[in-house]
């Protein structure tokens, strides 16, 4: 954070060099504001084409000038973060996705564990630990539950965790509760080759 | 935690396809099949229920059921569990053979990260057509997951009456987006009156949305004294139906969101508009936004992977807008608006504040 309330100062003593033109979208007062932004995120080595988006995507929505310049501020200090919490070899959509979980309230301290005992990619179980807590789903059990599925489980079958969960939820079981239990069943499945006598039958055997 | 276990799920299947079959001391021949099947989940166990119907190329039919169950125990160490299942069916060809069987099994499972090792045992009976026969068995097996591979083997010693034997297979199962891939190798040995020799099956599903996969297979398996079934090679190719479609990717939310009222379209212009997510191999996911208000003119999305440049959906049927984009895998954001109006998030996304006062979609990409 240091670092980019540094390399920030720094842009904003020099102007910013080829700026993306992409910005041309923005007012006059923003774009120089949001390109510094974005140019010393640059410089802390920090993605910086989520910053660009969520530029744009307040320009598209007509937004105040005030808000653009915040929301790519802040976007930019989650990104650190996201970095500090999973490391220098997070790649940039794993930052992306691990910035939005924090945004949606996860600690730091379970991005670190997740990066820990995870050797794939992170970039779905964040996503799926951000879709949770927006579904309702206090973030201390989301957090448990991607944590105990992310060691040995593999995307697609985190998605179907997720799916599991909403499905759940939507029968009308509490989120928490619909969360564990799915999370229990995709660990057994992972872990487990069961039911020798309930499996689905090998297609096309005559 | 307040727990309250999942509702149960329900997955019908019916399996269409044609069949080369050659029985062990018959001629070769074409068959048709259909295999309905139901199955019945929940946390600790499975409910099978299965038919298959064969018409071959002389006429003849076979006529298989199927109806198997597991259930899991977790005792208090938790690297143990117990399965006990159970099995019972029954086939009839022609008018002139007929099986059945009940069968129990017991397991006991140790777990590992990712492996584990199983010892069980099986009783029960079976008949073919005159005094039933105890069937027991016991059996030792081991599964590992390597990436996207699981490999496992197990031995077992079986008797059926006055027929005895031993099975050593080892499986392979891998699945990569649309496709899945088994395979089994085995070999029958020490044999008294169940045949012997080396056997083994290879099998490919291609899901081509969600409810259709495409399988072909082929391969050798053994006589199965249980069941039945008598030794055979085969190659087989159909499409299995799902009857129920699976929960879809994104679905999220139930109530679409606007903060800003006042588009153009009549009444509420924001009610039952639902977007759906269908990714495709190679990239490409495929938007579909249903709208029910028909008197829409025009629906535009934006998002991270337009350069949140409004794109005009295309008008694909009554009430449904569409397109197909390279969409890199990852998390987004979109928002959609109907006639110019303002930008809302559709139903069958998750919802989640945009720093501008409003509210954006987030959606995953695997």
């Amino acid at each position: 954070m240091i670092l980019l309330v540094a390399a920030t100062l720094v842009a904003l003593q020099a102007p910013a060099q080829g700026i993306d033109p992409r910005l041309e979208r923005l007012d006059s007062i923003t774009r120089p504001i949001v390109a510094a932004l974005v140019d010393s995120a640059r410089a802390a080595a920090l993605p910086t084409e989520p910053l660009v988006q969520r530029a744009l995507e307040g320009a598209t929505k007509r937004a105040p000038a005030d808000r653009i310049v915040a929301a790519v501020r802040r976007l930019a200090l989650d990104l650190g973060h996201a970095r500090d919490a999973l490391g220098p070899t997070a790649s940039p959509t794993e930052l992306g996705a691990a910035a939005a979980a924090l945004r949606a309230g996860a600690h730091p301290a379970t991005l670190t564990e997740l990066r820990r005992i995870r050797r794939e990619s992170l970039t779905v179980p964040l996503a799926v630990l951000t879709d949770l807590v927006g579904s309702g789903v206090p973030v201390d059990s989301a957090a448990a539950a991607v944590l105990s599925l992310a060691a040995k489980t593999r995307d697609a079958d985190l998605v179907e965790f997720r799916r599991a969960v909403e499905r759940d939820i939507a029968l009308g079981a509490p989120p928490a509760s619909a969360t564990a239990a799915a999370a229990a069943v995709t660990a057994e499945a992972t872990a487990v080759q069961v039911n020798a006598g309930a499996r689905q039958q090998r297609p096309g055997r005559p | 935690m307040g727990a309250r276990a999942p509702a149960a799920q329900t997955t019908g299947t019916i399996d269409v396809g044609v069949s080369s079959v050659r029985y062990d001391g018959f001629l070769p021949s074409g068959a048709a099949s259909v295999s309905p099947a139901l199955r019945w989940e929940r946390p600790a166990g499975i409910l099978t229920a299965r038919g298959t119907y064969l018409r071959f190329e002389s006429g003849h039919r076979s006529l298989q059921s199927l109806l198997a169950g597991s259930f899991l125990i977790r005792p208090a160490a938790h690297r143990w569990r117990g399965e006990l299942s159970g099995s019972l069916g029954a086939s009839r060809y022609l008018d002139f053979a007929s099986f059945w069987h009940a069968t129990a099994d017991a397991r006991l499972l140790m777990l590992g990260a990712d492996r584990g090792v199983w010892i069980g045992g099986t009783a029960g009976r079976t008949s073919y057509g005159r005094a039933a026969r105890p069937v027991t068995a016991v059996g030792i097996g081991a599964w590992m997951q390597r990436s996207q591979v699981m490999v496992g083997g197990s031995a077992t010693r079986s008797f059926v009456g006055d027929t005895a034997y031993n099975d050593v297979v080892s499986t392979a199962h891998t699945r990569r987006g649309p496709l899945a891939l088994d395979g089994s190798l085995g070999a029958r040995f020490a044999s008294r009156g169940g045949g012997r020799g080396v056997f083994g099956e290879a099998s490919a599903t291609l899901a081509v949305g969600e409810r259709t996969v495409l399988f072909v297979a082929a391969g050798r398996y053994p006589t199965d004294p249980v069941s039945g079934s008598v030794a055979g090679r085969y190659v087989s190719g159909g499409v299995r139906l799902r009857l129920a479609s699976p929960a879809r990717l994104s679905a999220r939310t139930t109530i679409p969101s606007a903060s800003r009222p006042g588009t153009p379209a009549d009444g509420d212009p924001v009610a039952d508009l639902r977007l759906e997510v269908l990714p495709r191999p190679n990239g490409v996911v495929r938007l579909v936004l249903y709208v029910a208000s028909t008197s829409a003119a025009g629906v535009e999305l934006a998002g991270d992977f337009t350069d949140w440049q409004p794109l005009q959906l295309r008008r694909s049927a009554n009430g449904m807008w569409e397109t197909v984009l390279a969409i890199p895998s990852g998390v987004h954001r979109l928002n959609v608006r109907i006639d110019g109006g303002a930008w809302i998030v559709p139903a069958g996304l998750t919802r989640a504040a945009d720093d501008f006062g409003d509210e954006v979609g987030i959606m995953t990409v695997p």
